[in-house]
């Protein structure tokens, strides 16, 4: 259970979780309803409402000017191109958000912001090809994904480069 | 003089679980007590610790790690006490609550009071 709980809390939710051992049943059902909130504030806590913004705009505009730049206006005003193209763009802020709560606050390297880009960009490819084999209308063209793609891993990567997750902020003790 | 936000309830009740144990004050004792105070209300540890960051995150109490214990599987804890704005926020929050108490008496009657007060201590 314990790789479920993001580095960041881990030493004492992970232990305060094993102090309040009884038995296997009920550590089971409290780490299950305690993670999801644990997860959620260290989203809440790594995050700039601001930036988000940012990256949420960079991400669908990468693949909406590579879909008007390659099939003009046939994709988006014919086959819900505008709301097809969301769903990628939603997928890798959700991966990187995701990235952000489970990222060691202690290990963070110069490459971390291209690094988690990437990665996303990943999921997202993976998410596509699911989508692909389970409802194709709703799958966003492969070189809509491949260009788009491309485009948004070097925004988001700026972006992140300038602003990164707010998790330094000022404490009075640690 | 920094402006203190004003608590939720839960917020007043893990502030005030913080103050009352002192030293001791991590996880699973604020959570115990918190619980103690919500009765009969039940309350999740995981809800605790998002009030603890989102206090934490406002100056309201500060934290900082323990050693590790065996009975805890060799983890450290995560301790907490309150600063000075939480404690200017709890002041205010009672003060309030007092407030709301001494309104509800006047209405409700003096007798009203002494009798609920009586049943509360009985509670407890």
């Amino acid at each position: 259970m314990a790789f479920l709980v993001p580095p960041a809390c881990r030493e004492h939710v992970v232990g305060d979780l094993h102090e309040r051992y009884t038995t296997r049943g009920q550590y089971i059902a409290e780490a299950v309803c305690t993670i999801p909130l644990v997860v959620a504030s260290r989203i809440r806590r790594t995050t700039d409402p601001q930036v988000l913004l940012m990256e949420a705009f960079a991400l669908y505009i990468s693949f909406l000017g590579v879909a008007w730049k390659l099939d003009g206006t046939s994709f988006l005003y014919e086959q819900w191109g505008y709301v097809r193209l969301a769903i990628p763009a939603a997928v890798a802020l959700a991966t990187l958000k995701l990235e952000d709560a489970y990222a060691n606050p202690g290990k963070r390297s110069p490459l971390t912001p291209i690094l988690q880009s990437t990665f996303s960009f990943s999921i997202v490819c993976l998410f596509e090809a699911a989508l692909l084999a389970i409802d194709p209308r709703w799958a966003v063209p492969l070189r809509i994904m491949l260009y788009g793609g491309a485009i948004g891993i070097v925004l988001v990567s700026t972006l992140r480069m300038l602003f990164p997750p707010v998790d330094s902020r000022p404490r009075n003790a640690t | 003089m920094p402006k203190v936000d004003s608590l939720g309830q839960f917020e007043q009740l893990v502030m005030t679980a913080v103050l009352t144990l002192g030293d001791d004050a991590y996880g699973v004792t604020i959570h115990a007590k918190v619980s103690e105070l919500s009765r009969p209300k039940a309350v999740s540890l995981g809800a605790v610790y998002v009030t603890l960051d989102r206090l934490e995150d406002k100056g309201l109490i500060s934290s900082w790690l323990s050693d590790p214990t065996p009975e805890r599987g060799g983890r450290a804890k995560r301790c907490y006490r309150i600063e000075a704005l939480g404690e200017r926020a709890l002041r205010e929050s009672a003060a309030t609550a007092k407030r709301i108490w001494d309104g509800i008496a006047e209405v409700w009657g003096k007798e009203w009071a002494k009798r609920w007060a009586k049943e509360w201590a009985k509670e407890r």
